[in-house]
């Protein structure tokens, strides 16, 4: 039921020995709200999925031990190579 | 188990626990088949320094099942919400263990068991404490209020518990910690609604 209610750690922790009836137990449970809302998860994923191939073509062409513009030239030559439309 | 009551079925339950907790606000000897009191505290281990700070009428109101504090600490100037409070010992606590900066607020349905909660409260120094009438199913605050909510003895009392608990999920801000200490059914759910509605309160 706590999952249910949107809690990511629940935990039944102990019981206590405090029993109100033969038939019940009192027993500890925690649970943690996650640390970002549903809201903000939702917010913070891209919008379609293209977005998200944006995403990767953005991190392989962005300036590191290669330029970009060598980065470039070497993705032309290797499609030109294979015998794609650049 | 049956979450869903018609109106009257809940007015009734609500009455059970009404008469019970009316006593109850007086005083919990004899109501519990457990220890009440300071004997209740000591036995679920409570913090003996946080219980000193405490006066010894406040700590004989006390009828937990369980020592919510023992699930994790509750650090200073955080925020918490005592769900069902009672006579407000564990909203006491949580007053000591927030210290001045931090905020506790203890809710409670019946107007007899916040009436003894302010009375508790006048005892001591804290400034730090509000009690408010209110219902678990419709908690009377904003979203990502409380970093903490506690609760001891009292959602089994609740008829809706889903919508109870998806009350304490709105409260609490990102990362909030909810620690329960409640009293959970071990054998079969009783068939009938009005054995049901007739036991509530125990």
């Amino acid at each position: 039921m706590l999952k249910e209610a949107g809690f990511a750690d629940v935990e039944w922790v102990a019981e206590t020995g405090f029993n109100s009836s033969p038939v019940t137990k009192g027993v500890l449970f925690r649970a943690r709200k996650s640390a970002i809302s549903d809201v903000e998860r939702v917010e913070m994923e891209p919008k379609d999925p293209l977005s998200k191939y944006q995403e990767f073509f953005n991190e392989v062409y962005a300036e590191g031990a290669i330029d970009r513009k060598m980065k470039h030239l070497i993705a032309l030559g290797a499609s030109l190579a294979a015998g794609c439309d650049p | 188990m049956k979450t869903k009551f018609n109106s009257d079925e809940t007015k009734r339950i609500r009455e059970g626990i009404n008469e019970k907790y009316k006593r109850v606000a007086i005083s919990p000897e004899g109501n519990f088949n457990y220890p009440t009191g300071r004997a209740g505290l000591e036995g679920q281990e409570y913090d003996s320094e946080v219980l000193r700070a405490l006066p010894k009428d406040v700590l004989a109101s006390y009828c937990g099942v369980g020592n919510p504090f023992s699930l994790g600490p509750i650090n200073k100037d955080e925020a918490v919400l005592d769900i069902g409070c009672g006579t407000g010992v564990d909203t006491l606590v949580a007053a000591i263990m927030v210290g001045s900066e931090g905020q506790v607020t203890g809710i409670d349905l019946i107007p007899e068991m916040l009436k003894r909660a302010r009375t508790n409260l006048e005892k001591t120094s804290l400034q730090n404490v509000t009690f408010q009438e209110g219902s678990a199913e419709q908690l009377p605050f904003p979203n990502g209020t409380f970093d903490v909510v506690i609760s001891n003895g009292v959602f089994n009392l609740i008829p809706d518990k889903a919508k109870a608990l998806r009350e304490v999920f709105r409260v609490l801000k990102p990362s909030g910690r909810f620690l329960l200490a409640d009293q959970i059914l071990m054998g079969e759910t009783p068939a009938d609604t009005e054995s049901m509605v007739k036991n509530w309160a125990g």
